[in-house]
């Protein structure tokens, strides 16, 4: 088999930047992935810190932090490649490092990122007189009521009101915003006229589930045009439309650039030449199969991917290559007394330490393979939900591990 | 100023009972409880049924009266019960010379144990460790749902005038001349406190009895023990699986619809309130259970939960496993408080017994002559076949049966009535229990629904395998919808109150697959949701 110039392990956030990173430098890239990664979760929205102006947040972050070694270069052109795939695909992202943009959540809290999609980008809310907030019959996981007792605490002044729309979901199995946002796309004249007949204007804003489509075949376009105020998605339960329409782009994208994708592939053990990873082996139905390398990115993710797998307490493993996983050690170490706390989880900062090319590196900071990269949520040390930084790191520490 | 005959303290399996016995012979009853509803023992236990073959070497008396009550409560509370029967097993670690023992106590209790071959033990349980297991008998134990069972004795008493108040707790005593006047309650909620006027009380608040007591003046021997039990996310066992040696921790298993709980340990505790949980309690349990089942480790844990048992300890009595499980009536008259009744110690399988006999003595001093009929009639009616044709039409999937047991029949027809009316109420709020969003409205607008962990003690929302992550925002919504104007509204406080209330039965088994799941929690509340509406920093 031909040997690729890099192979990437797992299709998550992560894995598909590498990939689609990697394909833009010309090289012959193969994805082997197992699983869909976290997308499906995905707010939609890339978090890059739990601060004001993230850039300067970074440059402030101790050593250890994968941002540190990654460089604010990086995390910058990252940045622009991400919203530069997405907009590809008629997916066109808001934001930079410097600020925060606010989005609305499902709950009716607003929410604060780096990058947001443009449909979910909620800046304008402040300066709108009147706030409609969807209500669809049939539609599962969408309480426009709650929605609109909290989001009124962020806009005690502002006129709300809940508009009913019917866009014939009913007379079914339970619809979620998935399978709705599936149904309206090349149908998306029922949502623009159902959305017309509330005669909003230019000073109002309707809040709506998302529901602009799955991928970049919705035409935003038909809907918008109709439609005097501005139009605003939220987040919602999974699976999340916003997220899939990231993994549809760089899918896309990855396409295009000739890069090989194999799904269902369990890749099981590296195949090594002193320090260096050669290759790798994958389990198929019938034997093993040796896929060369003169690259590997690991972008398996953490323990919700399983890219780190922990059966007994204090024995946590990355399972293919078997590389030391960092983790805080004794019971009250690994979690805190509240799920929403004010400080970092421990077991949530379980992962893979690496050196400033994102190698695995031992306890003793000695690289272990100088052409393996970690990357996204396996890197260690860390709770990236706690500080709002997943998104963030997953494409930056992928932009940076591609470009070496 | 309220005025009731009798005012019960503590909303468990006893105080229900008794509520139940003194509504059905006419006495006018208000039940308080300072929280949910059997929020101590009552639901904090493995919800095993007894036929009294755990008892039937140490305490002959409660295995007796375990096989009577067993037999009664299949009858009146049939949809709280799974008879899946029990099994005893003697490992090869085990006493032999205590089988004997206990074969001979079975037959002297009155409970029919049916010795039978290892082979056909295999067969009804193919997990049990063929390594270790010597001998096997089958017994009359089963499963109850104490949640279920503790909403239709509510059920019952309030068809005969019985009245409950949860989240009411019990500040004081009003009494004049050493003789009872009222009880002196605040409301959890509001903060307000008030007397209810009464002839009697009765103090039935189990791990809390000591409590109640001391705001008498009463001296009450009761020894909160605490025991920690596992629930697995399969159904290990197709009975309740029970070690035949003396009782100790870890040694039965108990099957509960598409989940098993182990237990249970034994801790002297001095906060009834105490029911942390902790690793070496988990690993205790597991290293234990695995005698039994070789590849227990192999199974996803659920949670872990913990209760206190309210061991009755008379002045010199025993502690911990060697404390009688038998219980104990105390008239305060002779510490100079008429009018005050304690109950204490006792098990879940005999409550019904309890209340009868307490509530003989309360009928006495009250000159009821009513008989106790609890025995005879059931909770609730059950669904006919009927109303489950016509609700066949409405229900996703399997979902028809699991809420005709959990419902009853009279809540069953009013949520059909909403899934008939409103098909957009047909929708799974809880997709792992197969609750629909018309079981939820219906349960929301209940009088003791307050919260949304009310909810799901009711309903089961957010007790299957995803522990709540997608039912937490559904309920907190449609509670915010239809629930009481009070504290309903406050929508992602109830939401992160019930998934804060997972997490706590979460962090000593956070390993495995329950990892990937509390990170699928974070990433949907903290990270989509901004459930705690944090702003940048």
């Amino acid at each position: 088999m031909k040997t690729s110039d890099v192979i990437i392990i797992g299709g998550g956030l992560a894995g598909l930047m590498s990939a689609a990173v990697a394909a833009s430098r010309k090289q012959f890239v193969t994805v082997l992935t197992y699983g869909s990664g976290s997308l499906p979760l995905s707010s939609g929205a890339i978090d890059f810190l739990n601060a004001k102006a993230p850039d300067k947040a970074i440059k402030n972050l101790p050593d250890y932090h994968p941002y540190k070694k990654i460089g604010i270069k990086n995390i910058e052109a990252a940045a622009k490649f991400f919203c530069e795939v997405a907009a590809q695909d008629n997916l066109p992202y808001n934001g930079k490092l410097s600020a925060q943009i606010p989005i609305v959540t499902a709950v009716g809290t607003l929410k604060y990122s780096g990058l947001v999609p443009e449909s979910m980008d909620a800046s304008m809310l402040a300066d709108k007189k009147k706030i409609f907030v969807a209500n669809i019959k049939g539609l599962k996981d969408f309480y426009a009521n709650m929605l609109v007792d909290n989001l009124k605490k962020y806009f005690p002044n502002k006129t709300f009101e809940i508009a009913q729309l019917d866009l014939n979901l009913m007379g079914g199995r339970d619809i979620t915003c998935m399978d709705a946002a599936q149904i309206l796309t090349d149908n998306e004249q029922i949502l623009a006229s159902e959305l017309k007949s509330l005669n909003a204007t230019a000073d109002d804003a309707i809040i709506i589930p998302p529901l602009l489509g799955v991928a970049g075949n919705f035409s935003r376009s038909i809907v918008k045009s109709q439609i005097h105020a501005d139009i605003f998605e939220t987040t919602c339960l999974p699976p999340s439309p916003a997220g899939i329409r990231i993994q549809r782009a760089f899918m896309n994208y990855l396409q295009k650039a000739g890069v090989r994708f194999y799904e269902n592939t369990k890749v099981v053990r590296g195949v090594f030449d002193g320090k260096k990873v050669t290759g790798v082996v994958v389990e198929t139905s019938a034997r093993e199969k040796v896929f060369p390398a003169r690259k590997v990115i690991l972008a398996t993710g953490g323990f919700y991917s399983g890219g780190i797998t922990m059966s007994d307490f204090d024995y946590p493993k990355e399972p293919i290559f078997d590389l030391p996983v960092f983790f805080p050690t004794g019971a009250e170490n690994w979690s805190n007394e509240n799920l929403f706390s004010d400080k970092p989880q421990g077991f949530s900062m379980t992962g893979i330490l690496t050196n400033n090319n994102l190698n695995p590196v031992d306890e003793n900071g000695r690289v272990l393979f100088d052409n393996l990269h970690v990357v996204g949520a396996n890197l260690g040390g860390v709770d990236f939900i706690y500080e709002r930084s997943a998104g963030g790191v997953a494409i930056s520490s992928a932009y940076k591990a591609a470009m070496i | 100023m309220e005025k009731v005959t009798v005012v019960v303290i503590g909303g468990g399996a006893t105080g229900l009972g008794i509520l139940r016995d003194l509504s059905m012979r006419g006495v006018k009853a208000l039940l308080v409880e300072k929280r949910d509803l059997i929020n101590g023992a009552s639901s904090r236990y493995h919800g095993l049924l007894h036929s009294g073959g755990r008892y039937a070497v140490k305490d002959q008396s409660a295995a007796r009266e375990c096989i009577i009550e067993n037999q009664i409560l299949r009858k009146i509370g049939k949809s709280c019960v799974e008879s899946c029967g029990g099994m005893f097993t003697r490992l090869d670690i085990d006493d032999p010379a205590y089988e004997e023992l206990w074969v001979k106590g079975c037959a002297d209790s009155g409970i029919e144990a049916t010795p039978i071959t290892l082979d056909e033990a295999f067969k009804l349980e193919p997990r049990l460790s063929r390594k270790h297991i010597k001998s096997a008998y089958l017994v009359p134990d089963a499963a109850i749902d104490g949640f279920r069972m503790a909403w239709q004795l509510i059920d019952s008493s309030k068809k005969y005038g019985g009245q409950v108040k949860t989240y009411t707790e019990v500040i004081g005593f009003d009494t004049v001349n050493g003789e009872l006047r009222g009880v002196k309650v605040r409301n959890q909620f509001t903060g307000e406190e008030y007397e209810i006027a009464c002839d009697i009380a009765v103090n039935a608040a189990g791990g809390w009895a000591g409590i109640i007591g001391k705001l008498a003046g009463v001296e009450i021997g009761v020894q909160p023990d605490k025991g920690t039990l596992i629930a697995f996310n399969q159904r290990i066992v197709n009975h309740v699986v029970n070690r035949l040696h003396k009782s100790s921790d870890g040694d039965i298993f108990v099957p509960h619809g598409s989940i098993t709980i182990l237990g249970t340990s034994s801790m002297s505790v001095p906060d009834p309130e105490d029911t942390s949980t902790s690793r070496e309690e988990v690993e205790n349990l597991l290293k234990i259970g695995e005698q039994t089942f070789e590849d227990l480790r192999d199974f996803r844990i659920l949670r872990t939960f913990a209760g206190s048992r309210p061991l009755y300890i008379p002045p010199g009595g025993a502690m911990g496993r060697s404390a009688s499980r038998g219980f104990a009536i105390v008239d305060h008259e002779r510490d100079g408080l008429k009018g005050l009744f304690t109950i204490v110690g006792g098990k879940f399988t005999t409550f019904r017994l309890m209340a009868e006999k307490i509530c003989d003595k309360i009928c006495a001093k009250l000159n009821v002559k009513e008989p106790c009929r609890t025995a005879e009639e059931p909770f609730v009616p059950e669904v006919t076949a009927e109303d489950k044709k016509i609700a066949k039409k409405f229900f996703p999937s399997y979902g028809m049966e699991l809420a005709a047991d959990r419902l009853g029949a009279e809540r069953f027809k009013r949520v059909v009535e909403r899934l008939k009316n409103d098909p957009e109420s047909r929708e799974l709020v809880c997709e792992c229990e197969n609750v629909t969003r018309a079981e939820v409205e219906e349960i929301c607008k209940e009088d003791t629904s307050f919260i949304v962990n009310d909810v799901r003690r009711r309903t089961r929302i957010g007790m299957g395998t995803c522990q709540g992550n997608f039912c937490a925002l559904r309920a907190a919504a449609v509670f915010a919808e239809v629930g009481v104007e009070s504290t309903a509204k406050d929508s992602l406080v109830r939401l992160r109150e019930f998934l804060q209330g997972r997490w706590k039965g979460i962090r000593p088994i956070l390993l495995g697959r329950t990892l990937r799941e509390t990170e699928m929690t974070r990433a949907i509340y903290e990270l989509s949701m901004n459930v705690t509406g944090g702003e940048p920093q």
